[in-house]
C-alpha cells in the first residue's frame, strides 16, 4: 500500500522517525519530525516519494510551544501531514517559498495570528490582519482573548 | 522610483468589477499593465478563532457562513474531518443526501460564475439569462433545505433533512431543463465570437505555472493539471458513481469557461446517478458530544477548487483548533502573475476567471479596535485624507495624473 | 426672429429632440430588456431619470479644470441640437441647407465625443481620463468608416446637400439598393459613436467604473444623459436621411410618421445587436475597424462611383 511504502521509505532514511509515523487511515500520514530534521524529510517526501504540492500549513498554539503542521499532498489522494515543534520564544523557521512559492500566504498566517518568526518570505504586505494591527497581539494564540485587550462598546462598527 | 511612463492606480478594494473587497495595486503603460500586487484580508471575521469557541454543532453553522455559494462545501469538508476523529460511520443515505446537495450546489455555483463572467466582459444578456436558469436550481435547493443559500443540510453524524420521493422526482425533472439550457451556453461558448475574443489568450496561466503556484480547480484543469479531489481523493459517494474530469489545456480564461460548463454536464449526470441509486436507511447516527482527542484532515472538491479542511479535537465539546484553506486563497497568489503584462481591460475577467470567493478566503480574525482606548471616529475629511496618504505611500501619485496617463500613453 | 427662436428651442429644435430622445430611450432600454427576458422600464423612466438627476447635487472635483468640466455638458447638447437642424426629416428639405451640409453634419455630430473626451480628461480622476482616452481612440476607429459610408450615396447624387441627397433619391428611389452594404456599416459605426455594446469600451462599468462621466452628478450628468439621448436620434435621423429616404413626397404629417418609423426601426436593430454580443476590447475594435469595416466602406465608395458613371453621365 502506498501508506506503508511512504512509512517505510521515511524511516528508512531517518531512523529517529521510527516511532513516530501514524497510518490513521488509507491516504493519510501523519508525521511528527524532529525541527532539525524537517528539511531533509520535506525534500524526500518531494523529490523522491512524488509528495510535492503543499496543501497548506497549520500553526498550533500548543501550550508550551508551537506546533507547525505541514500538509503536503501526492498522488492517489495520499496526504502526508509533517509535523514539528517549536519553542514558543524566539520560534522562528525558514520559509519554503523558494520552491512552493504557494506557501506564502500560509506561511504570513502563521506570522500574523501566531507570532512565528519565518525567514525568507518575499517582500510584500501582511496577511490577513489589517495595516494597522498593534504588535505583539496574537490572536490566534490560547491565551489570546478578544475582550481582554480593550474592544470598543458599541459604536463605530455595528 | 516612479517610471517615467508607468502609473500605478488601485484596484478596489471597492471597483465595480470586483464583488467583494480586495485591494489590487496594478502599474500601467497605456493600457498594459505592467506589474500587479495583491492585498488580501478585507473581509476576514475570525472564523478560526472563533470556532475554537464553539461547540462542534455550533461551528458547522459558524463554517458554512463561510461563505454563501459554498456553504455545504465548508460545513461539509468540516464535518468529514470532525466525524473522522470522532471514529463516526454516517449512514449511506446521508452520504448520497451530502453529495446530492455538492452537486447542487456546484451548479448554482457555476450558473453564477457564467452570469458574472458575462456582465465582466459587457455581456449582460448572458448574465440575465444564466441567472435566469439559476433560479432552478436555487428554487430546487429552498424546496429541499429551506434555504436558497447555508442549507444547514449536515449535522454530527449524517444529515439533518431527508428527501421525499416527490422531491428526487423533481429534481431530475429540473435537472432535464437544465441541462437543455446549459446545451445553450456550451455552443455561445463555442460559437460566439465576440465572447471567444475576448476569453481567449486572457489570464494566461501555462502548465508550468500552474503546477509551480500549485493553483487549483477549474482554473487548474484549464491549464491542463488533472487534479479533481472527487477522483484523486474520493470522499462522500463519489467512489461509487460514475463521472469525468473536465480539463483542457487552453491554459486561458476561454478555456476555464469550457471546463465551467463542462462540469455542469458532469453535474447533471452524477446527481441523476445519485437520485436513482439513493440508498434507503437512517439519515444519521448517534453522535458524541464530546470528540476525542485525535486530528484529521478533510478534503472537498469545492466549485472553486479544492477546499482542505484540519481539525484537531482534544476530548471536549469544543475543537481545539479548525484551519480552513479555501481554494481561492491557492488560486489569488496566480493572479498577480495572470495579469502581468495583460490589458487593463481584461482585468476584471481575470479576476473573475478563478471563480474568486474573498469571503471563503479571509476567516481569520474579527477587528477590533485594541489600540486606543477611547472611541476612534473620523470624519469625512479626515477619512479622505487616510486614503490619500495611504495610497501616495504605494506610490499612487493622484496629483499629476494627467501627465502620467498621458506620458504612458504616448508609449504605448 | 421669433419664428428661428422657437424653431431652434421647441421646434424641431431643443424640445421636440428631448422628446423624441427620451423617447428614443425608452425604445432602447425596453427592447434590449425584453430581448433579455426581463420586463425593462416604464414609459416614463427615462424623463423620470432626468428629473431626478437634475434635483441631485452636482460635485465638481478640485482637481479638475471648472471651466472645461461644467461647460462640456453644454457644449455637447447643443452640437447634437445644431446637427439636426440640418437634416431633412418629413419633408425633402431640411430646415436648413446649402452644398456641404453632410460634411457639416458629420462633423457636429464629433463634437460630442470631444466633449465626452474634454469632460472625462478635465475631471482628473484615473477613470475618467481613461475613459476619455478610450473615447478618442475610439473616434478614430468608427469615424472613417461612418464618414465613407456617407460619402458613397453622395458622390452617387452628386451633391454635398443632404436636402438635395434626399430629392434626388426621391427620384431614383431604386439607387438606394446599391447602398444597402453601406447602411449595415453605418448603423455599426453609430454603434461606436454612441458608444453602445459592443462599442461601449469608453463607458465600460466593469472595468472603469463610467469611464469620462464617472466624476459628473446632477444637472451636468442630466445634460450628458440628454445628449446622448438625442445624438442617437441625430445619428439615427442621418442614416435615415442618408440611406433610407423613401416616402418623403406624401406630405409633412405622413411624413413624418414614416420618419419615426425609420427612427425606431434603428433604434430597435442597435438595441438587438447590443444584446446579443460581448464588449470588445479598444484593440480589438480599433483592428476590425480599420481591417474590416474601413475597407468595406470604401468598396462601397467605389460601387457608388461606377454606378454614377454608367447609369447617371
Amino acid at each position: 500500500m502506498q501508506e506503508e511504502t511512504i512509512q517505510q521509505s521515511l524511516a528508512g532514511r531517518f531512523p529517529a522517525l521510527a516511532g513516530q509515523i501514524r497510518l490513521q487511515r488509507s491516504r493519510r500520514v501523519w508525521v511528527e519530525v524532529p525541527l532539525e530534521l524537517f528539511h531533509p524529510v520535506l525534500d524526500l517526501c518531494a523529490d523522491s516519494l512524488d509528495v510535492n504540492i503543499l496543501l497548506t500549513i497549520t500553526g498550533l498554539d500548543e501550550g508550551e510551544a508551537f506546533g507547525v503542521i505541514y500538509h503536503m499532498a501526492g498522488p492517489g489522494g495520499i496526504i502526508v501531514n509533517l509535523k514539528i515543534r517549536l519553542p514558543k520564544d524566539g520560534a522562528s523557521i525558514r520559509s519554503l517559498t523558494p520552491r512552493f512559492p504557494s506557501a506564502e500566504a500560509y506561511e504570513r498566517e502563521l506570522k500574523d495570528l501566531l507570532g512565528i518568526e519565518v525567514t525568507g518570505l518575499p517582500e510584500g504586505p501582511r496577511y490577513p490582519l489589517p495595516d494597522k494591527w498593534p504588535d505583539g497581539q496574537y490572536p490566534l494564540r490560547k491565551d489570546w482573548k478578544p475582550d481582554a485587550a480593550g474592544s470598543e462598546e458599541g459604536g463605530t462598527h455595528a | 522610483m516612479p517610471d517615467q511612463d508607468s502609473v500605478k492606480i488601485p484596484v478596489g478594494p471597492q471597483h465595480p468589477s470586483l464583488k467583494e473587497p480586495e485591494s489590487f495595486l496594478i502599474t500601467l503603460r497605456g493600457e498594459k499593465i505592467t506589474s500587479a500586487s495583491v492585498r488580501m484580508g478585507y473581509n476576514h471575521r475570525g472564523v478560526e478563532k472563533g470556532a475554537e469557541g464553539r461547540t462542534y454543532t455550533q461551528d458547522i453553522y459558524l463554517v458554512e457562513r463561510i461563505c454563501g455559494i459554498c456553504s455545504h462545501a465548508h460545513a461539509t469538508c468540516f464535518i468529514q474531518a470532525v466525524e473522522e476523529v470522532a471514529g463516526l460511520e454516517v449512514p449511506r443515505r446521508a452520504v448520497y443526501i451530502r453529495t446530492l446537495m455538492a452537486e447542487l450546489e456546484r451548479v448554482h455555483s457555476h450558473l453564477l460564475w457564467l452570469g458574472v463572467a458575462g456582465h465582466e466582459i459587457g455581456f449582460d444578456t448572458l448574465l440575465m439569462y444564466s441567472w435566469r436558469d439559476r433560479e432552478v436550481v436555487m428554487d430546487l435547493l429552498a424546496e429541499i433545505s429551506g434555504n436558497r443559500v447555508n442549507y444547514s443540510m449536515n449535522t454530527l453524524g449524517g444529515v439533518r433533512r431527508d428527501l421525499s420521493r416527490g422531491q428526487l422526482q423533481k429534481i431530475l425533472k429540473d435537472v432535464d431543463v437544465l441541462e437543455e439550457r446549459t446545451q445553450t451556453y456550451i455552443r455561445l461558448a463555442q460559437e460566439e465570437i465576440t465572447l471567444i475574443r475576448r476569453l481567449s489568450d486572457v489570464g494566461v496561466v501555462t502548465h508550468e505555472d500552474a503546477v509551480r503556484l500549485a493553483i487549483v480547480g477549474p482554473t487548474a484543469r484549464a491549464s491542463g493539471v488533472k487534479r479533481d479531489t472527487r477522483k484523486d481523493d474520493p470522499y462522500l459517494a463519489y467512489g461509487e458513481l460514475d463521472f469525468d474530469v473536465v480539463w483542457n489545456e487552453h491554459c486561458d480564461v476561454y478555456g476555464r469557461t469550457l471546463v465551467r460548463v463542462g462540469e455542469l454536464m458532469e453535474s447533471y449526470k452524477l446527481i441523476r446517478q445519485i437520485v436513482k441509486a439513493m440508498p434507503d436507511g437512517p439519515i444519521t447516527v448517534k453522535a458524541p458530544r464530546k470528540v476525542p482527542a485525535g486530528e484529521a484532515i478533510s478534503r472537498y472538491e469545492a466549485p472553486r477548487g479544492e477546499d482542505v479542511h484540519y481539525v484537531r479535537g482534544n476530548g471536549t465539546e469544543k475543537p481545539e483548533r479548525v484551519k480552513v484553506r479555501a481554494p481561492t486563497l491557492a488560486n489569488l497568489q496566480a493572479v498577480s502573475h495572470m495579469l502581468q503584462d495583460g490589458y487593463l481591460a481584461d482585468m476584471p475577467i481575470v479576476i473573475a476567471a478563478i471563480d474568486p470567493c474573498f469571503s471563503c478566503t479571509d476567516r481569520s480574525v474579527t477587528l477590533n479596535r485594541l489600540d486606543t482606548g477611547g472611541r476612534d471616529t473620523s470624519d469625512w475629511s479626515a477619512l479622505r485624507k487616510l486614503g490619500i496618504e495611504f495610497y501616495r505611500g504605494l506610490g499612487v501619485d493622484f496629483a499629476g495624473l494627467n501627465r502620467q496617463l498621458s506620458n504612458s500613453m504616448r508609449r504605448t | 426672429m421669433l419664428l428661428p427662436l422657437i424653431q431652434l428651442l421647441v421646434f424641431p429644435g431643443l424640445l421636440f429632440l428631448a422628446v423624441i430622445g427620451l423617447a428614443g430611450e425608452f425604445a432602447d432600454r425596453k427592447l434590449y430588456a425584453r430581448f433579455q427576458n426581463r420586463m425593462g422600464p416604464p414609459w416614463f423612466q427615462p424623463l423620470a431619470d432626468l428629473i431626478k438627476l437634475m434635483a441631485k447635487e452636482e460635485v465638481v472635483p478640485t482637481e479638475a479644470d471648472r471651466l472645461l468640466f461644467t461647460g462640456a455638458p453644454a457644449f455637447a447638447l447643443t452640437s447634437v441640437v445644431a446637427a439636426f437642424l440640418y437634416i431633412p426629416v418629413w419633408g425633402p428639405g431640411a430646415l436648413l441647407s446649402f452644398n456641404g451640409d453632410a460634411v457639416v453634419v458629420l462633423y457636429l455630430l464629433t463634437l460630442p465625443t470631444f466633449t465626452y473626451f474634454l469632460g472625462g480628461w478635465f475631471s482628473r480622476s484615473v477613470y475618467a481620463m481613461l475613459g476619455a482616452l478610450r473615447s478618442l481612440t475610439q473616434l478614430f476607429a468608427y469615424e472613417v468608416p461612418l464618414f465613407l459610408t456617407v460619402l458613397g450615396p453622395c458622390l452617387l447624387a452628386g451633391t454635398w446637400s443632404l436636402s438635395e441627397l434626399t430629392r434626388f433619391f426621391g427620384a431614383h428611389p431604386w439607387a438606394l439598393l446599391a447602398n444597402a452594404v453601406g447602411f449595415a456599416m453605418a448603423l455599426i459605426s453609430l454603434m461606436g459613436k454612441l458608444e453602445k455594446v459592443p462599442f461601449d469600451i469608453p463607458e465600460a462599468e466593469t472595468e472603469i467604473v463610467a469611464g469620462s462621466f464617472t466624476e459628473y452628478g446632477g444637472r451636468f450628468l442630466a445634460f450628458f444623459r440628454l445628449s446622448f439621448d438625442i445624438e442617437m436620434i441625430v445619428g439615427a435621423s442621418l442614416l435615415a436621411a442618408v440611406f433610407l429616404p423613401f416616402g418623403l413626397q406624401f406630405g409633412p404629417v405622413a411624413g413624418f410618421a414614416l420618419y419615426l418609423v425609420k427612427i425606431f426601426f434603428i433604434i430597435a436593430v442597435i438595441a438587438f445587436i447590443r444584446s446579443a454580443v460581448a464588449r470588445v476590447r479598444i484593440d480589438q475594435m480599433i483592428s476590425l475597424c480599420w481591417k474590416v469595416f474601413a475597407p468595406v466602406a470604401f468598396l462601397q465608395v467605389l460601387v457608388n462611383l461606377i454606378l454614377k458613371g454608367v447609369l447617371f453621365s
